[in-house]
């Protein structure tokens, strides 16, 4: 090409910023992310297929094709921990949810001091998940536990199949509540103010200016929410982990805690890549639904 | 924002209804975190003590005994260490992404950006069997390096949705002019854009920040006790061989988290912008 035509080239801006400037600052990533996340996760779906220990090399697993798959879907205690991962996810995000969007509602008012109402009840969200979950462990102790003082029992909250469950529900709740809250806030301050100035103004009642102005214009907001809280609440494990440990009777064992003792307790490698994979495709539905969600509202 | 709206009776009670919610709330959400200061500030006979004691003489001597502990400290440094290594790795390698993300209509460019959301999405636990047992083969667990890389996977997708945006934000003119200045593409964005985009990349870091400080699960695994890091460290003093140490482990769980509420409160506004920014804006 001439001279003249580079100079060209060059003066235009599209031409500027030029392909290898966007190889250089893109490769880096995807090396980082190929490496480190995407060779661990074909390695384990060859696990999966194969029956393997850490003592072998890393290719030398024997082939059994779905085995592994077959002895996860069979056994009564992954069965389980599917309809309780499930059920806690559903139950923790309502909950999350209803209680997200009233305090933002309430956080939303015009109002002196609402900032401080509003850092105040980010603190749960800010604490370590697993003192967090330590510090509820504490106060729901049987013997010294101040939850069982002011009633004067003794229960052993986290030691009942009939409570233990409600107990990490309520940890769950109270730590990612206002992850919603904050979401939502943002969405009911980027809201336009004349409709619902305007609802008023026609004698709306303000339940019904809610329902009918604000909650369609702050859909976008609440779906985002609703997905990000399940694929969050579906891989729960820090709370779980350090509370119950999936007990008792396996009454809090979610898939996260199930692979967890599958892999570093029980050392079954492949068994561990099989649930490991079964909860990547579950969770893989919940991700493309997301996607398609924020597809729409880009 | 809503305004109170009615006659001014009808205000002032709702306005008092507000705060009283509010406040019951307040006390409600921060009571665990609260409770568990008192008990850390407490002796040994006070905390068994029932009652419960709601006023005392409060002691540091838990504090003291836990800041004594060399494992604590080397804890503490494995925490620091790690998590700064995260995070500047983090932003060293995805802020020039998001920049390409937000300027260059590249082909592949939302398969990309897409996929990398998908990563942070997935579950922890099913990326961290095979990584446990890669590391392993190739020595690297047990190092420092083992969880400075596996934060980083989870954090480079929050900093390029995140600096996307901002990056998104500023006008396509900065670049030009620097252009027509005779900056090169690199120069243009290291001493234009980036600079302009702090607001950005002060969010991102501390949500990097955040996650690995707080992080269990990948630490738990893939270090040792000369590499853990406070997280798993402070869980040794709820299963010692005489059972749970309660002055240990409200003082060391307090050390741990203490710090991350008080800089949440002095980067809240850093913080709620990145986290909004990262989940609505896409």
């Amino acid at each position: 090409m001439s001279e003249m035509g580079n100079i060209v080239k060059t003066a235009s801006l599209e031409r500027w910023f030029d392909r290898y400037f966007v190889q250089a600052t893109v490769l880096p990533t995807f090396l980082v992310m190929v490496c480190v996340f995407g060779v661990p996760l074909v390695f384990s779906f060859y696990l999966s297929f194969t029956g393997w220990d850490l003592e072998q090399p890393l290719l030398a697993g024997r082939f059994v094709g779905l085995a592994n798959y077959d002895d996860v879907l069979t056994n009564s205690v992954f069965k389980k921990a599917i309809y309780i991962t499930l059920g806690y996810t559903a139950a923790t995000v309502a909950a999350q949810m209803l209680l997200g969007l009233g305090i933002a509602l309430l956080l939303n008012v015009d109002l002196p001091g609402m900032r401080v109402f509003r850092t105040a009840l980010i603190v749960p969200m800010m604490v370590t998940p697993i003192v967090g979950a330590l510090c509820w462990k504490l106060l729901l102790d049987p013997s010294h536990g101040v939850f069982n003082q002011w009633i004067g029992e003794k229960i052993v909250w986290l030691g009942r199949t009939d409570t233990a469950i409600y107990a990490i529900w309520l940890v769950g709740v109270w730590q990612n509540t206002t992850y919603v809250t904050i979401i939502l806030l943002a969405g009911l301050r980027s809201l336009p103010s004349e409709p619902i100035e305007a609802a008023a103004i026609d004698g709306a009642g303000r339940l019904a200016a809610f329902w009918f102005v604000t909650r369609p214009m702050l859909r976008p907001y609440i779906v985002v929410a609703l997905l990000l809280r399940t694929i969050f609440e579906f891989r729960a494990f820090d709370n779980i982990y350090a509370m119950t440990g999936g007990g008792p009777a396996n009454s809090t064992m979610v898939l996260s805690m199930y692979t967890y003792l599958v892999t570093f307790v029980q050392f079954d490698f492949s068994i561990g890549a099989a649930a490991a994979w079964l909860m990547l495709l579950m969770s893989l539905v919940l991700c493309v639904l997301f996607i398609l969600v924020i597809r729409r509202a880009l | 924002m809503a305004a109170v709206v009615g006659s001014p009776r009808m205000r002032k009670l709702e306005s008092a209804l507000i705060y009283a919610t509010l406040t019951v709330l307040v006390l409600a959400f921060l009571f665990p975190v609260i409770w568990v200061l008192g008990l850390s500030l407490k002796t040994r006979a006070q905390v068994f003590a029932a009652p419960p004691l709601y006023l005392w003489w409060p002691t540091f001597e838990n504090y003291a005994a836990v800041l004594a502990r060399s494992d604590f400290l080397r804890a503490f440094t494995n925490t620091l260490i790690v998590s700064t290594s995260a995070v500047l790795l983090s932003l060293g390698v995805g802020a020039p992404a998001a920049y390409a993300f937000a300027r260059f209509p590249f082909k592949g460019r939302s398969i990309l950006f897409f996929a990398l959301l998908v990563m942070r999405m997935l579950p922890p636990i099913a990326v961290l069997v095979p990584m446990y047992l890669l590391f392993n083969k190739i020595g690297l667990a047990t190092t420092r390096l083992s969880v400075v890389l596996a934060y980083t996977t989870f954090s480079l997708p929050l900093v390029v949705w995140i600096m996307r945006g901002y990056f998104e934000g500023l006008p396509v003119e900065l670049e030009e002019s620097a252009g027509i200045d005779g900056a090169s593409r690199f120069g243009a964005f290291m001493y234009v854009i980036l600079p302009l985009a702090r607001p950005g990349l002060v969010a991102a870091s501390i949500l990097c920040l955040q996650l690995a400080w707080n992080d269990f699960l990948f630490s738990a695994v893939l270090t040792n006790s000369a590499t853990q890091t406070l997280p798993v460290m402070m869980t040794a003093f709820s299963a010692g061989d005489s059972g749970m140490d309660w002055g240990g482990l409200t003082a060391s769980g307090m050390l741990v988290t203490l710090p991350v509420i008080l800089f949440s409160f002095v980067a809240q506004r850093h913080l709620v912008a990145g986290l909004s920014s990262g989940a609505v804006k896409g």
